[in-house]
Protein backbone atom coordinates (compact mmCIF):
# COMPACT_ATOMS: atom_id res chain seq x y z
CA UNK A 1 0.00 0.00 0.00
CA UNK A 2 2.75 2.14 1.18
CA UNK A 3 4.44 2.14 -2.49
CA UNK A 4 1.56 2.60 -4.54
CA UNK A 5 0.97 6.30 -2.46
CA UNK A 6 4.70 7.38 -3.00
CA UNK A 7 3.49 6.40 -6.94
CA UNK A 8 0.74 8.68 -6.32
CA UNK A 9 2.68 11.52 -5.44
CA UNK A 10 5.39 11.08 -8.16
CA UNK A 11 2.75 11.14 -10.59
CA UNK A 12 0.55 14.03 -9.45
CA UNK A 13 3.90 16.16 -9.16
CA UNK A 14 4.87 14.94 -12.61
CA UNK A 15 1.44 16.22 -14.37
CA UNK A 16 1.46 18.99 -11.56
CA UNK A 17 4.95 20.47 -13.20
CA UNK A 18 3.63 19.83 -16.87
CA UNK A 19 0.71 21.91 -16.60
CA UNK A 20 2.04 24.28 -14.78
CA UNK A 21 4.62 24.77 -17.52
CA UNK A 22 1.55 24.55 -19.68
CA UNK A 23 -0.03 27.52 -17.85
CA UNK A 24 2.90 29.53 -17.71
CA UNK A 25 3.52 29.43 -21.37
CA UNK A 26 0.28 30.63 -21.73
CA UNK A 27 0.35 33.51 -20.09
CA UNK A 28 3.87 34.77 -22.41
CA UNK A 29 3.25 32.93 -25.86
CA UNK A 30 0.77 31.37 -28.02
CA UNK A 31 1.91 30.18 -31.28
CA UNK A 32 -0.99 32.21 -32.87
CA UNK A 33 -2.92 35.29 -31.27
CA UNK A 34 -5.87 33.29 -29.47
CA UNK A 35 -8.40 35.89 -30.82
CA UNK A 36 -7.42 35.89 -34.78
CA UNK A 37 -10.08 34.45 -36.62
CA UNK A 38 -9.45 33.18 -40.14
CA UNK A 39 -12.14 31.81 -42.06
CA UNK A 40 -9.56 29.62 -44.19
CA UNK A 41 -9.09 27.59 -41.50
CA UNK A 42 -13.02 26.81 -40.21
CA UNK A 43 -13.27 23.76 -38.17
CA UNK A 44 -10.33 22.72 -39.37
CA UNK A 45 -8.77 19.60 -37.79
CA UNK A 46 -5.54 18.60 -36.18
CA UNK A 47 -2.45 19.32 -38.39
CA UNK A 48 1.08 20.44 -38.03
CA UNK A 49 -0.47 23.73 -38.44
CA UNK A 50 -2.08 23.70 -35.72
CA UNK A 51 -1.90 20.80 -33.54
CA UNK A 52 -5.12 20.77 -32.14
CA UNK A 53 -6.92 21.96 -34.55
CA UNK A 54 -9.16 25.10 -35.25
CA UNK A 55 -12.55 26.31 -34.00
CA UNK A 56 -15.76 27.90 -35.39
CA UNK A 57 -14.31 31.09 -36.22
CA UNK A 58 -10.93 29.86 -37.70
CA UNK A 59 -9.39 30.70 -34.48
CA UNK A 60 -6.06 28.13 -33.37
CA UNK A 61 -7.50 26.08 -30.41
CA UNK A 62 -4.21 24.87 -29.18
CA UNK A 63 -3.40 28.51 -28.35
CA UNK A 64 -7.03 29.30 -26.80
CA UNK A 65 -6.34 26.26 -24.62
CA UNK A 66 -3.16 28.00 -23.52
CA UNK A 67 -4.58 31.25 -22.68
CA UNK A 68 -8.10 29.59 -21.29
CA UNK A 69 -6.38 27.27 -19.34
CA UNK A 70 -4.85 30.54 -17.96
CA UNK A 71 -7.71 32.00 -16.90
CA UNK A 72 -9.29 28.97 -15.28
CA UNK A 73 -5.82 28.49 -13.27
CA UNK A 74 -6.25 32.59 -12.00
CA UNK A 75 -9.35 31.86 -10.91
CA UNK A 76 -8.65 28.81 -8.97
CA UNK A 77 -5.63 30.21 -7.06
CA UNK A 78 -7.98 33.68 -6.78
CA UNK A 79 -11.06 31.32 -5.50
CA UNK A 80 -8.67 29.27 -2.76
CA UNK A 81 -6.92 32.16 -1.79
CA UNK A 82 -10.04 33.88 -0.54
CA UNK A 83 -11.02 31.05 0.71
CA UNK A 84 -8.27 29.88 2.42
CA UNK A 85 -7.35 33.08 4.30
CA UNK A 86 -11.32 34.06 5.10
CA UNK A 87 -11.25 30.56 6.16
CA UNK A 88 -8.50 30.19 8.22
CA UNK A 89 -9.09 33.66 9.66
CA UNK A 90 -12.73 32.65 10.94
CA UNK A 91 -12.09 29.17 11.65
CA UNK A 92 -8.88 30.45 13.78
CA UNK A 93 -10.94 32.81 15.90
CA UNK A 94 -14.19 30.85 16.42
CA UNK A 95 -12.33 27.78 17.05
CA UNK A 96 -9.69 28.71 19.75
CA UNK A 97 -12.23 31.74 21.15
CA UNK A 98 -15.06 29.57 21.36
CA UNK A 99 -17.85 30.68 23.14
CA UNK A 100 -21.32 32.55 21.80
CA UNK A 101 -19.54 34.02 18.58
CA UNK A 102 -18.57 30.68 17.83
CA UNK A 103 -21.81 28.85 17.89
CA UNK A 104 -23.27 31.43 16.34
CA UNK A 105 -20.98 31.65 13.41
CA UNK A 106 -20.63 27.69 13.29
CA UNK A 107 -24.22 27.76 13.12
CA UNK A 108 -24.08 29.69 9.86
CA UNK A 109 -21.08 27.73 8.43
CA UNK A 110 -23.41 24.61 8.85
CA UNK A 111 -26.37 26.48 6.54
CA UNK A 112 -23.73 27.67 4.11
CA UNK A 113 -22.40 24.57 4.24
CA UNK A 114 -25.59 22.60 3.17
CA UNK A 115 -25.42 24.78 -0.30
CA UNK A 116 -23.72 22.74 -3.12
CA UNK A 117 -19.82 25.27 -3.52
CA UNK A 118 -21.71 26.02 -7.07
CA UNK A 119 -25.33 26.72 -5.82
CA UNK A 120 -23.50 29.19 -3.48
CA UNK A 121 -21.25 30.74 -6.81
CA UNK A 122 -24.68 31.21 -8.35
CA UNK A 123 -26.46 32.98 -5.41
CA UNK A 124 -23.31 35.06 -5.26
CA UNK A 125 -23.11 35.53 -9.59
CA UNK A 126 -26.93 36.34 -9.73
CA UNK A 127 -26.29 39.02 -6.95
CA UNK A 128 -22.61 40.48 -8.45
CA UNK A 129 -23.20 39.82 -12.38
CA UNK A 130 -20.92 37.69 -14.00
CA UNK A 131 -17.10 38.05 -15.13
CA UNK A 132 -13.12 37.16 -14.32
CA UNK A 133 -13.11 38.87 -11.26
CA UNK A 134 -16.95 38.40 -9.68
CA UNK A 135 -16.19 34.76 -10.59
CA UNK A 136 -13.22 34.44 -8.13
CA UNK A 137 -15.41 36.76 -5.69
CA UNK A 138 -18.36 34.82 -5.78
CA UNK A 139 -16.88 31.49 -5.83
CA UNK A 140 -14.13 32.65 -2.71
CA UNK A 141 -16.91 33.20 -0.25
CA UNK A 142 -18.73 30.15 -1.57
CA UNK A 143 -15.27 28.26 -0.46
CA UNK A 144 -15.08 30.14 3.02
CA UNK A 145 -17.50 27.57 4.96
CA UNK A 146 -15.35 24.69 4.33
CA UNK A 147 -12.32 26.33 4.90
CA UNK A 148 -13.55 27.26 8.10
CA UNK A 149 -14.83 24.09 8.95
CA UNK A 150 -11.66 22.36 8.78
CA UNK A 151 -9.78 25.07 10.42
CA UNK A 152 -11.85 25.26 13.70
CA UNK A 153 -11.68 21.50 13.84
CA UNK A 154 -7.99 21.55 13.88
CA UNK A 155 -7.98 24.63 15.89
CA UNK A 156 -10.45 23.10 18.79
CA UNK A 157 -7.33 20.41 18.49
CA UNK A 158 -4.35 21.67 18.95
CA UNK A 159 -5.30 25.08 21.78
CA UNK A 160 -5.22 22.08 24.45
CA UNK A 161 -2.14 20.55 23.73
CA UNK A 162 1.04 20.76 26.27
CA UNK A 163 2.90 22.99 23.55
CA UNK A 164 0.02 25.71 23.32
CA UNK A 165 -0.38 25.64 27.16
CA UNK A 166 3.16 26.33 27.50
CA UNK A 167 3.42 28.99 25.15
CA UNK A 168 1.08 30.26 27.41
CA UNK A 169 2.74 30.18 30.47
CA UNK A 170 5.94 31.44 28.73
CA UNK A 171 3.35 34.72 28.12
CA UNK A 172 2.68 34.64 24.67
CA UNK A 173 -0.17 36.05 23.20
CA UNK A 174 -2.85 35.10 21.55
CA UNK A 175 -2.51 35.96 18.67
CA UNK A 176 0.79 35.32 18.51
CA UNK A 177 0.04 31.56 19.98
CA UNK A 178 -2.71 31.18 17.21
CA UNK A 179 -0.74 32.21 14.22
CA UNK A 180 2.90 31.52 15.24
CA UNK A 181 2.52 28.01 17.08
CA UNK A 182 -0.97 26.88 16.47
CA UNK A 183 -0.91 27.62 12.45
CA UNK A 184 2.76 25.97 11.19
CA UNK A 185 1.20 22.53 13.12
CA UNK A 186 -2.01 22.73 11.01
CA UNK A 187 -0.48 23.44 7.69
CA UNK A 188 -0.61 19.49 6.44
CA UNK A 189 -4.23 18.60 6.64
CA UNK A 190 -4.52 22.61 5.40
CA UNK A 191 -2.44 22.25 2.42
CA UNK A 192 -4.10 18.97 1.53
CA UNK A 193 -7.73 20.62 1.50
CA UNK A 194 -6.31 23.63 -0.45
CA UNK A 195 -5.63 21.23 -3.26
CA UNK A 196 -8.69 19.64 -2.93
CA UNK A 197 -10.06 22.70 -2.87
CA UNK A 198 -8.34 24.09 -6.04
CA UNK A 199 -9.38 21.22 -7.92
CA UNK A 200 -13.04 22.05 -7.07
CA UNK A 201 -12.77 26.08 -7.72
CA UNK A 202 -11.33 24.47 -11.45
CA UNK A 203 -14.51 22.67 -12.10
CA UNK A 204 -16.39 25.08 -10.57
CA UNK A 205 -15.48 27.84 -12.85
CA UNK A 206 -15.57 25.55 -16.01
CA UNK A 207 -19.28 24.22 -15.04
CA UNK A 208 -20.47 28.30 -14.58
CA UNK A 209 -18.02 29.65 -17.76
CA UNK A 210 -19.90 26.81 -19.56
CA UNK A 211 -23.13 28.01 -18.19
CA UNK A 212 -22.30 31.06 -20.00
CA UNK A 213 -22.31 33.09 -16.10
CA UNK A 214 -18.94 32.58 -15.64
CA UNK A 215 -15.80 34.29 -17.48
CA UNK A 216 -17.00 36.26 -20.37
CA UNK A 217 -15.90 36.83 -23.62
CA UNK A 218 -12.98 38.39 -24.98
CA UNK A 219 -11.43 36.23 -22.00
CA UNK A 220 -11.15 32.87 -23.25
CA UNK A 221 -12.03 29.80 -20.64
CA UNK A 222 -12.16 26.14 -21.19
CA UNK A 223 -15.69 26.12 -19.86
CA UNK A 224 -16.84 28.18 -22.23
CA UNK A 225 -14.96 26.65 -25.05
CA UNK A 226 -16.83 23.58 -24.14
CA UNK A 227 -19.79 25.20 -24.50
CA UNK A 228 -18.90 26.86 -27.86
CA UNK A 229 -17.44 23.48 -28.92
CA UNK A 230 -20.66 21.16 -28.37
CA UNK A 231 -22.83 22.86 -31.30
CA UNK A 232 -19.57 21.38 -33.55
CA UNK A 233 -19.43 17.73 -31.75
CA UNK A 234 -20.21 15.38 -34.77
CA UNK A 235 -17.81 17.19 -37.32
CA UNK A 236 -15.33 18.77 -35.16
CA UNK A 237 -14.47 16.64 -32.22
CA UNK A 238 -11.26 18.05 -31.29
CA UNK A 239 -12.86 21.29 -30.63
CA UNK A 240 -14.30 20.28 -27.58
CA UNK A 241 -11.65 17.03 -26.35
CA UNK A 242 -8.65 18.60 -26.39
CA UNK A 243 -10.20 21.91 -23.95
CA UNK A 244 -11.42 18.72 -21.94
CA UNK A 245 -8.95 16.86 -21.65
CA UNK A 246 -6.82 19.26 -20.47
CA UNK A 247 -9.44 20.32 -17.98
CA UNK A 248 -9.02 16.51 -16.82
CA UNK A 249 -5.34 16.53 -16.39
CA UNK A 250 -5.26 20.08 -14.73
CA UNK A 251 -7.43 18.82 -12.12
CA UNK A 252 -6.04 15.19 -11.70
CA UNK A 253 -2.34 16.20 -11.19
CA UNK A 254 -3.47 18.02 -7.84
CA UNK A 255 -5.71 14.92 -6.92
CA UNK A 256 -3.16 12.68 -7.41
CA UNK A 257 -0.54 15.16 -5.31
CA UNK A 258 -2.84 15.86 -2.33
CA UNK A 259 -3.47 11.90 -2.64
CA UNK A 260 0.22 11.65 -2.52
CA UNK A 261 0.70 14.09 0.59
CA UNK A 262 -2.10 12.33 2.78
CA UNK A 263 0.36 8.98 2.90
CA UNK B 1 -37.25 9.08 20.08
CA UNK B 2 -35.17 11.42 21.86
CA UNK B 3 -32.69 11.48 18.92
CA UNK B 4 -35.60 12.21 16.13
CA UNK B 5 -36.31 15.07 18.25
CA UNK B 6 -33.44 16.94 18.19
CA UNK B 7 -32.68 16.16 14.94
CA UNK B 8 -36.31 17.76 13.93
CA UNK B 9 -35.43 20.12 15.45
CA UNK B 10 -32.04 20.64 14.07
CA UNK B 11 -33.69 20.45 10.42
CA UNK B 12 -36.18 23.27 11.00
CA UNK B 13 -33.22 25.65 12.71
CA UNK B 14 -31.20 25.35 9.73
CA UNK B 15 -34.12 25.24 7.42
CA UNK B 16 -34.93 28.68 9.17
CA UNK B 17 -31.39 30.37 8.76
CA UNK B 18 -31.11 29.44 4.94
CA UNK B 19 -34.06 30.67 4.20
CA UNK B 20 -33.21 33.72 5.93
CA UNK B 21 -29.90 34.47 4.50
CA UNK B 22 -31.00 33.83 0.93
CA UNK B 23 -33.59 36.80 1.70
CA UNK B 24 -31.51 38.28 3.08
CA UNK B 25 -28.65 38.49 -0.12
CA UNK B 26 -31.67 39.02 -2.15
CA UNK B 27 -32.74 41.98 -0.14
CA UNK B 28 -29.63 43.91 0.24
CA UNK B 29 -29.02 43.91 -3.69
CA UNK B 30 -29.52 47.23 -5.16
CA UNK B 31 -32.02 47.65 -7.40
CA UNK B 32 -36.23 48.39 -6.48
CA UNK B 33 -38.14 45.04 -7.35
CA UNK B 34 -40.43 47.85 -7.81
CA UNK B 35 -38.91 49.66 -10.52
CA UNK B 36 -38.01 46.68 -12.25
CA UNK B 37 -41.99 45.40 -12.46
CA UNK B 38 -42.73 48.47 -14.24
CA UNK B 39 -40.17 49.86 -15.63
CA UNK B 40 -38.05 52.99 -16.07
CA UNK B 41 -40.51 55.07 -16.69
CA UNK B 42 -42.91 54.64 -14.33
CA UNK B 43 -44.02 57.54 -12.04
CA UNK B 44 -42.76 57.76 -8.70
CA UNK B 45 -46.23 57.57 -7.51
CA UNK B 46 -47.16 54.91 -9.33
CA UNK B 47 -43.97 53.10 -8.17
CA UNK B 48 -44.61 54.80 -4.26
CA UNK B 49 -48.01 52.60 -4.64
CA UNK B 50 -46.23 49.39 -5.89
CA UNK B 51 -43.64 49.39 -3.40
CA UNK B 52 -47.08 49.09 -0.35
CA UNK B 53 -48.92 46.85 -2.40
CA UNK B 54 -45.49 44.94 -1.92
CA UNK B 55 -45.78 45.02 1.31
CA UNK B 56 -41.54 46.27 0.73
CA UNK B 57 -41.96 49.27 2.67
CA UNK B 58 -42.25 46.94 5.68
CA UNK B 59 -39.28 46.00 8.08
CA UNK B 60 -37.06 43.11 6.87
CA UNK B 61 -38.02 40.81 9.62
CA UNK B 62 -42.00 41.18 8.96
CA UNK B 63 -41.07 40.98 4.98
CA UNK B 64 -39.52 37.60 5.77
CA UNK B 65 -41.78 36.24 8.33
CA UNK B 66 -44.40 37.26 5.85
CA UNK B 67 -42.59 35.67 2.72
CA UNK B 68 -41.88 32.59 4.50
CA UNK B 69 -45.42 31.95 5.28
CA UNK B 70 -46.60 32.67 1.82
CA UNK B 71 -43.42 29.91 0.81
CA UNK B 72 -44.58 27.56 3.48
CA UNK B 73 -48.57 27.50 2.14
CA UNK B 74 -47.06 27.36 -1.57
CA UNK B 75 -47.17 30.77 -3.00
CA UNK B 76 -43.83 31.64 -4.05
CA UNK B 77 -44.35 34.91 -5.40
CA UNK B 78 -44.84 36.39 -8.78
CA UNK B 79 -41.81 36.47 -11.46
CA UNK B 80 -40.85 39.73 -12.73
CA UNK B 81 -40.19 38.64 -16.57
CA UNK B 82 -42.85 36.60 -16.83
CA UNK B 83 -45.28 38.28 -14.59
CA UNK B 84 -46.51 34.40 -13.32
CA UNK B 85 -46.46 32.80 -10.29
CA UNK B 86 -43.21 31.20 -9.85
CA UNK B 87 -44.94 27.96 -8.03
CA UNK B 88 -46.65 27.44 -11.39
CA UNK B 89 -43.13 28.27 -13.43
CA UNK B 90 -41.06 25.61 -11.08
CA UNK B 91 -43.86 22.74 -10.31
CA UNK B 92 -43.50 20.91 -13.14
CA UNK B 93 -39.97 21.29 -13.42
CA UNK B 94 -39.28 19.85 -9.97
CA UNK B 95 -40.02 15.88 -10.72
CA UNK B 96 -37.64 16.47 -13.77
CA UNK B 97 -34.66 17.51 -11.74
CA UNK B 98 -35.78 15.01 -9.10
CA UNK B 99 -35.59 11.93 -11.23
CA UNK B 100 -32.55 13.08 -12.55
CA UNK B 101 -31.30 12.68 -9.23
CA UNK B 102 -32.96 9.92 -8.73
CA UNK B 103 -31.58 7.70 -11.27
CA UNK B 104 -28.26 8.90 -10.72
CA UNK B 105 -28.05 7.94 -7.07
CA UNK B 106 -30.01 4.31 -8.08
CA UNK B 107 -26.76 4.30 -10.54
CA UNK B 108 -24.40 5.26 -7.87
CA UNK B 109 -25.63 2.16 -5.83
CA UNK B 110 -26.14 -0.72 -8.04
CA UNK B 111 -22.73 -0.32 -9.71
CA UNK B 112 -20.31 0.85 -7.33
CA UNK B 113 -21.38 -1.32 -4.53
CA UNK B 114 -20.67 -4.50 -6.76
CA UNK B 115 -17.44 -3.00 -8.00
CA UNK B 116 -16.01 -2.40 -4.59
CA UNK B 117 -16.73 -5.48 -2.96
CA UNK B 118 -14.86 -7.00 -6.01
CA UNK B 119 -12.20 -5.12 -6.25
CA UNK B 120 -11.67 -5.45 -2.30
CA UNK B 121 -12.09 -9.40 -2.68
CA UNK B 122 -9.55 -9.58 -5.37
CA UNK B 123 -7.16 -7.23 -4.17
CA UNK B 124 -4.15 -6.61 -6.57
CA UNK B 125 -5.49 -8.58 -9.34
CA UNK B 126 -5.51 -7.29 -12.81
CA UNK B 127 -8.98 -5.90 -12.84
CA UNK B 128 -8.55 -4.69 -9.07
CA UNK B 129 -5.73 -2.42 -10.71
CA UNK B 130 -7.47 -1.62 -13.27
CA UNK B 131 -10.64 -0.69 -11.66
CA UNK B 132 -8.51 1.62 -9.21
CA UNK B 133 -6.32 3.52 -12.13
CA UNK B 134 -9.82 4.19 -13.94
CA UNK B 135 -11.30 5.48 -10.92
CA UNK B 136 -8.76 8.21 -10.04
CA UNK B 137 -9.17 9.42 -13.84
CA UNK B 138 -12.73 9.82 -13.69
CA UNK B 139 -12.87 11.36 -10.85
CA UNK B 140 -11.19 14.19 -12.41
CA UNK B 141 -13.94 14.28 -14.98
CA UNK B 142 -16.74 17.16 -14.43
CA UNK B 143 -19.70 15.61 -15.04
CA UNK B 144 -20.60 18.22 -17.74
CA UNK B 145 -17.70 16.85 -20.25
CA UNK B 146 -18.46 13.58 -19.15
CA UNK B 147 -21.72 14.48 -20.69
CA UNK B 148 -20.38 15.82 -23.70
CA UNK B 149 -18.27 12.76 -24.46
CA UNK B 150 -21.65 10.65 -23.94
CA UNK B 151 -23.51 12.53 -25.81
CA UNK B 152 -20.17 12.02 -28.75
CA UNK B 153 -20.21 8.12 -28.03
CA UNK B 154 -23.73 7.01 -27.48
CA UNK B 155 -25.87 9.76 -28.96
CA UNK B 156 -23.94 11.13 -32.73
CA UNK B 157 -21.38 7.80 -33.06
CA UNK B 158 -23.72 4.72 -31.59
CA UNK B 159 -27.13 6.77 -32.20
CA UNK B 160 -28.37 5.03 -28.95
CA UNK B 161 -30.50 8.15 -28.56
CA UNK B 162 -31.36 11.92 -29.96
CA UNK B 163 -29.66 14.34 -28.13
CA UNK B 164 -31.76 17.33 -27.50
CA UNK B 165 -34.62 14.61 -27.98
CA UNK B 166 -35.53 15.02 -24.12
CA UNK B 167 -39.62 13.72 -23.89
CA UNK B 168 -41.48 15.15 -21.10
CA UNK B 169 -42.69 12.30 -18.54
CA UNK B 170 -45.91 13.49 -18.99
CA UNK B 171 -45.80 12.66 -23.01
CA UNK B 172 -44.00 8.85 -22.50
CA UNK B 173 -42.72 7.53 -19.12
CA UNK B 174 -40.55 5.03 -21.02
CA UNK B 175 -39.05 7.63 -23.46
CA UNK B 176 -38.54 10.12 -20.60
CA UNK B 177 -36.45 7.57 -18.47
CA UNK B 178 -34.67 6.43 -21.35
CA UNK B 179 -33.83 9.37 -22.26
CA UNK B 180 -32.87 10.49 -18.69
CA UNK B 181 -30.81 7.35 -18.41
CA UNK B 182 -28.04 9.09 -20.24
CA UNK B 183 -27.21 12.41 -18.68
CA UNK B 184 -27.82 10.47 -15.40
CA UNK B 185 -25.12 8.65 -15.88
CA UNK B 186 -23.08 11.89 -16.80
CA UNK B 187 -23.46 13.15 -13.05
CA UNK B 188 -23.26 9.05 -11.59
CA UNK B 189 -20.15 8.72 -13.28
CA UNK B 190 -17.81 10.90 -10.98
CA UNK B 191 -19.49 9.71 -7.86
CA UNK B 192 -19.12 5.80 -8.77
CA UNK B 193 -15.50 5.91 -9.13
CA UNK B 194 -15.24 7.85 -5.79
CA UNK B 195 -18.06 5.32 -3.89
CA UNK B 196 -16.28 2.39 -5.18
CA UNK B 197 -12.98 3.86 -4.12
CA UNK B 198 -14.46 3.99 -0.70
CA UNK B 199 -15.84 0.98 -0.64
CA UNK B 200 -13.07 -0.90 -1.32
CA UNK B 201 -10.54 0.93 1.06
CA UNK B 202 -13.41 0.47 3.07
CA UNK B 203 -13.78 -3.45 3.01
CA UNK B 204 -10.01 -3.63 3.15
CA UNK B 205 -9.43 -2.16 6.50
CA UNK B 206 -12.54 -3.96 7.70
CA UNK B 207 -11.04 -7.23 7.00
CA UNK B 208 -8.28 -6.75 9.31
CA UNK B 209 -10.66 -6.53 12.32
CA UNK B 210 -10.72 -9.22 15.21
CA UNK B 211 -14.17 -10.07 14.51
CA UNK B 212 -13.48 -11.22 10.75
CA UNK B 213 -10.66 -13.36 12.36
CA UNK B 214 -12.80 -14.89 14.38
CA UNK B 215 -15.62 -15.50 11.76
CA UNK B 216 -13.17 -17.24 9.78
CA UNK B 217 -11.69 -19.71 12.80
CA UNK B 218 -15.05 -20.52 13.05
CA UNK B 219 -14.77 -22.08 9.73
CA UNK B 220 -16.57 -19.18 7.29
CA UNK B 221 -15.12 -18.86 4.10
CA UNK B 222 -14.38 -16.31 2.21
CA UNK B 223 -18.14 -15.21 0.91
CA UNK B 224 -20.00 -15.86 4.02
CA UNK B 225 -17.63 -13.63 5.88
CA UNK B 226 -17.97 -10.78 3.64
CA UNK B 227 -21.35 -10.67 2.90
CA UNK B 228 -22.80 -11.61 6.26
CA UNK B 229 -20.22 -9.64 8.50
CA UNK B 230 -18.04 -7.23 6.79
CA UNK B 231 -19.88 -5.57 4.44
CA UNK B 232 -22.17 -4.71 6.83
CA UNK B 233 -19.68 -2.48 9.23
CA UNK B 234 -17.76 -1.60 5.40
CA UNK B 235 -21.23 0.66 4.00
CA UNK B 236 -21.64 2.59 6.79
CA UNK B 237 -19.09 5.24 5.41
CA UNK B 238 -20.62 4.71 2.26
CA UNK B 239 -23.88 5.75 3.26
CA UNK B 240 -22.30 8.99 4.97
CA UNK B 241 -20.43 9.74 1.49
CA UNK B 242 -23.68 8.80 -0.84
CA UNK B 243 -25.84 11.36 1.02
CA UNK B 244 -23.08 13.95 0.90
CA UNK B 245 -23.03 13.03 -2.73
CA UNK B 246 -26.36 13.52 -3.02
CA UNK B 247 -26.59 17.36 -2.46
CA UNK B 248 -23.58 17.53 -4.94
CA UNK B 249 -25.88 15.64 -7.73
CA UNK B 250 -28.74 18.23 -7.17
CA UNK B 251 -26.51 20.63 -7.70
CA UNK B 252 -24.57 19.34 -10.72
CA UNK B 253 -27.88 18.37 -12.30
CA UNK B 254 -28.27 22.25 -13.08
CA UNK B 255 -25.01 21.52 -15.16
CA UNK B 256 -25.58 18.39 -16.98
CA UNK B 257 -29.45 19.66 -17.75
CA UNK B 258 -28.29 22.11 -19.95
CA UNK B 259 -25.44 19.71 -21.69
CA UNK B 260 -28.64 17.74 -22.09
CA UNK B 261 -31.56 20.05 -23.11
CA UNK B 262 -33.39 18.89 -19.95
CA UNK B 263 -35.80 21.08 -19.15
CA UNK B 264 -35.06 21.29 -15.17
CA UNK B 265 -34.83 23.67 -12.40
CA UNK B 266 -31.29 24.61 -13.49
CA UNK B 267 -32.67 25.76 -16.79
CA UNK B 268 -34.93 27.87 -15.50
CA UNK B 269 -32.91 29.32 -12.58
CA UNK B 270 -30.30 30.21 -15.39
CA UNK B 271 -32.31 31.99 -17.38
CA UNK B 272 -33.69 33.86 -14.49
CA UNK B 273 -30.25 34.92 -13.26
CA UNK B 274 -29.65 36.00 -16.74
CA UNK B 275 -32.82 38.27 -16.74
CA UNK B 276 -31.77 38.93 -12.95
CA UNK B 277 -35.88 37.96 -12.28
CA UNK B 278 -35.40 37.58 -8.52
CA UNK B 279 -38.25 36.02 -7.21
CA UNK B 280 -37.28 32.87 -9.03
CA UNK B 281 -34.00 33.13 -8.05
CA UNK B 282 -34.77 33.42 -4.69
CA UNK B 283 -37.28 30.66 -4.93
CA UNK B 284 -35.47 28.06 -7.02
CA UNK B 285 -32.77 28.51 -4.42
CA UNK B 286 -34.44 28.36 -1.58
CA UNK B 287 -36.11 24.93 -2.87
CA UNK B 288 -32.92 23.23 -3.56
CA UNK B 289 -31.54 24.18 -0.35
CA UNK B 290 -34.58 23.06 1.50
CA UNK B 291 -34.25 19.54 -0.87
CA UNK B 292 -30.44 19.64 -0.10
CA UNK B 293 -31.43 19.66 4.07
CA UNK B 294 -34.19 17.32 3.70
CA UNK B 295 -31.86 14.53 2.13
CA UNK B 296 -29.36 14.89 4.75
CA UNK B 297 -31.54 14.84 7.75
CA UNK B 298 -33.05 11.59 5.98
CA UNK B 299 -29.37 10.07 5.67
CA UNK B 300 -29.02 10.87 9.19
CA UNK B 301 -32.11 8.82 10.13
CA UNK B 302 -31.12 6.00 7.84
CA UNK B 303 -27.67 6.41 9.42
CA UNK B 304 -29.12 5.63 12.81
CA UNK B 305 -30.82 2.79 11.64
CA UNK B 306 -27.56 1.22 9.91
CA UNK B 307 -25.67 1.61 12.84
CA UNK B 308 -27.30 2.02 16.22
CA UNK B 309 -24.24 2.83 18.13
CA UNK B 310 -24.79 6.26 16.73
CA UNK B 311 -25.99 9.37 18.92
CA UNK B 312 -26.23 12.98 18.76
CA UNK B 313 -22.82 13.38 20.21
Amino acid sequence: MKKKRSKNFTAGAILTGVMLLFVLVGFFWTPYDPETMDKSVKLAGVSFAHPMGCDNFGRDILSRVLKGSGTTFLVAVGTVAIGTLCGTVLGAFTGYFGGIVDEVFMRINDALFAFPSILLGLVFISLLGSGKYNVIVALGIAFVPSFARIVRGEFIRCKNLDYVRSAKLAGAGDLRIMFVHILPNILTVLSSSVMIGFNNAVLAEAGMSYLGIGVQPPDASLGRMLSEAQTYLFSAPGYALFPGIVLILMVLGFSLLSEGLKE
Amino acid sequence: MKYFAKKLAGLIATLLVVSFLVFLAFAVIPGDPATAMLGTEATPARVEALREELGLNAPLIERYAKWIADFVRGDMGTSYSYHMAVTEMIADKIPVTLALTAISFFLIVVISIPLGITCARYMDGALDHIIVVANQVIMAVPPFFSGILITLVFGLVLHLFTPGGYVSYRTDWARFLGYMFFPALAIALPKIAMSTKLLRTSVLSEMKADYVRTAYSRGNGTRAVLYRHVLKNALIPVVTFLGMALSDMVAGSIIVEQVFNVPGLGRILLTSISNRDYPVVQAIIVCIAFLVILINFLVDLLYKLVDPRITME
